[in-house]
């Protein structure tokens, strides 16, 4: 027997943090399982796996069941808390104290950043707010040019998308990132292992569409 | 890939595209609902841990702890089990792989926001005598103890968990895959009963691939260095902790193991420590990997499949394949995995 302490340490954390969510959530889980019943099929799943720890705070406001499409998309994390970066602080400020250790050994309870349907947390807001509208941004890599089209709503961002590649390979390729990339030059094989140029393009062309923004 | 009976979505997450496919039948509404609703809800892990553990975010969790110095801070499982994920493959590693060295990435130009491109600054300073030994967890208790001002960088054991709790959520269906910017899950068998195939990049390059292996139930996670460079054309993401400096002997080095956490933390050890110690670690820990220096010599664990027949079964260069849809989706060898994993 091989001695695998770190494949049983992560298997184990994968455990501990399945449960814990379980526990938590259970009683927004038993809600969704029951509402979902009757769509399901009798027995299809063991009990825990129908009763798992969905996120109701990040479901609010959103179907459950998305359009089944394949298009490409960010969504949109809406409310404002979960998202502080894009819609409120600006990161520069955010220095921390570490110049004066706290006194006291106590234990010190983290608290959770209010649930996305509060309204804002409490952070100096609004001037990082971009402004309503389509910015379109570009990005670079290797196979050439990606640009993004980002749409602001009421100072909040609401969707990305690739507007246009420029690559040497059609946009096609894009149309189901990133692993597909590769794959789909390489017909023989289901994903790749490995493959992230695209996506940082991704980013950039979406860093640059939001400069335009502020 | 994309066949009739499997539901497949794309999302941005983490830094990256998240893509799962769940196979199943096509043609019952029930099951297809089903399906969509369990990639939901898998996807609500990425949400979840990115949001808990990302050193981008102010307001995340890893951001609070890295405010109190010298206190026990308690945190939540999610926190508690990377962070303690982290530490162990440190010591494992010798220190090869550190968490702590979030200030070290962000002084070199890692310190992007990926949604909004801003730059992120902590005032941590990037102290070469930091380690993970700064790190003291209270398993009682759960509580996190910062001994030093220091930011922790959990982005290999984070997107690592993210895909093991998204693996963990669709578990009960007979084949799925999990794609989160090139780090992969396979669950059971694609949809035609096969095992899934998965192709290893080639570190320079980048239309190609170096190899692929068959695998059910695996992580498959590769570190190149290839990836992610920082701001000013520096240097690629991966610091050999001991030294400070990037890992250069290496171009890439991929793992298959039960666990993406521990495929993806292990890579990025294996990659600092270089082939040979690289390799050792990985069968100290009875994972399977291939690791590809500057110049293509391959160095591989002993288990590693290494008579690259899948590449070979189909002749000619990539390019002459792009235009054959089949491939050798159906060989003699094609319904049993290279990799069979267990946790």
């Amino acid at each position: 027997m091989k001695r695998r302490p770190l494949v049983a340490l992560s298997s184990a954390a994968i455990l501990a943090i399945y449960a814990a969510g379980y526990v938590r959530t259970r009683g927004a889980a038993d809600r969704f399982a029951a509402e979902a019943a009757p769509r399901r099929a009798p027995g299809a799943n063991p009990p825990l796996v129908q009763s798992p720890p969905p996120l109701p705070p990040v479901q609010q406001g959103e179907p459950v069941i998305p359009p089944p499409t394949r298009q490409i998309e960010t969504r949109a994390r809406a409310a404002a808390g979960q998202t502080p970066g894009v819609t409120s602080a600006p990161a520069p400020d955010v220095v921390p104290e570490t110049a004066a250790p706290a006194p006291s050994p106590a234990i010190t309870e983290y608290e959770p950043p209010p649930a996305p349907s509060a309204p804002e947390v409490p952070a100096p807001a609004v001037e990082a707010r971009f402004k309503d509208g389509t910015y379109l941004g570009w990005g670079y890599c290797r196979h050439g040019d990606i640009q993004a089209s980002v749409v602001v709503d009421a100072g909040r961002i609401t969707s990305t998308t690739i507007a246009r590649c420029l690559t040497r390979y059609s946009c096609s390729w894009i149309e189901a990132l990133p692993g597909q990339v590769v794959s789909r030059q390489s017909p023989e094989v289901d994903y790749v292992s490995g493959a992230t140029e695209s996506t940082d393009a991704f980013h950039d062309a979406v860093a640059d569409a939001l400069s335009k923004a502020k | 890939m994309n066949s009739p009976g499997s539901s497949i979505r794309t999302i941005t997450v983490m830094g990256t595209f998240a893509t799962i496919e769940v196979v199943g039948e096509a043609s019952d509404p029930k099951q297809v609902t089903e399906r969509e609703e369990a990639i939901e809800r898998a996807f609500e892990w990425f949400h979840r841990i990115e949001a808990c553990c990302s050193r981008f975010e102010p307001a995340s969790e890893l951001s609070h702890l890295a405010r109190q110095i010298g206190v026990p801070v308690s945190v939540g499982e999610i926190l508690y089990e990377a962070v303690r994920f982290a530490i162990a493959v440190a010591e494992e590693s010798g220190g090869a792989f550190d968490p702590t060295v979030g200030a070290s990435m962000e002084a070199r130009g890692f310190n992007r926001e990926y949604r909004t491109g801003r730059v992120v600054h902590t005032g941590i300073a990037a102290l070469e005598a930091i380690s993970y030994r700064e790190v003291r967890l209270d398993p009682e208790r759960r509580t996190i103890t910062l001994l030093r001002p220091l930011m922790l960088d959990l982005g290999a054991v984070a997107k690592g968990l993210a895909i093991d709790m998204a693996a963990r959520e669709l578990e009960s269906f007979t084949g799925f895959a999990i794609d989160a910017g090139g780090d992969l899950f396979l669950g059971g068998r694609r949809v035609d009963g096969a095992p899934w195939t998965v192709g290893i990049r080639h570190p320079r390059r980048d239309r190609e691939l170096i190899d692929a292996v068959r695998v059910s139930n695996c992580a498959v996670c590769t570190s190149g260095d290839y990836e992610r460079r920082g701001a000013g054309g520096g240097g690629h993401h991966i610091i050999d902790a001991r030294s400070g400096r990037h890992a250069t002997v290496l171009a890439s080095v991929t793992v298959v193991a039960p666990t993406a956490m521990l495929a993806d933390a292990l890579a990025t050890a294996a990659f600092a420590l270089g082939p040979d110690e690289g390799v050792r670690l990985l069968e100290r820990h009875g994972v399977e990997g291939l690791l590809v220096t500057p110049t293509l010599q391959r160095h591989a664990t002993r288990g590693f499949p290494s008579d690259y027949s899948i590449l070979q079964d189909t002749k000619g260069p990539a390019d002459n394949r792009l235009r054959d849809p089949a491939g050798d989706r159906v060989t003699n060898r094609g319904h049993q995995p290279d990799i069979w994993c267990s946790r």
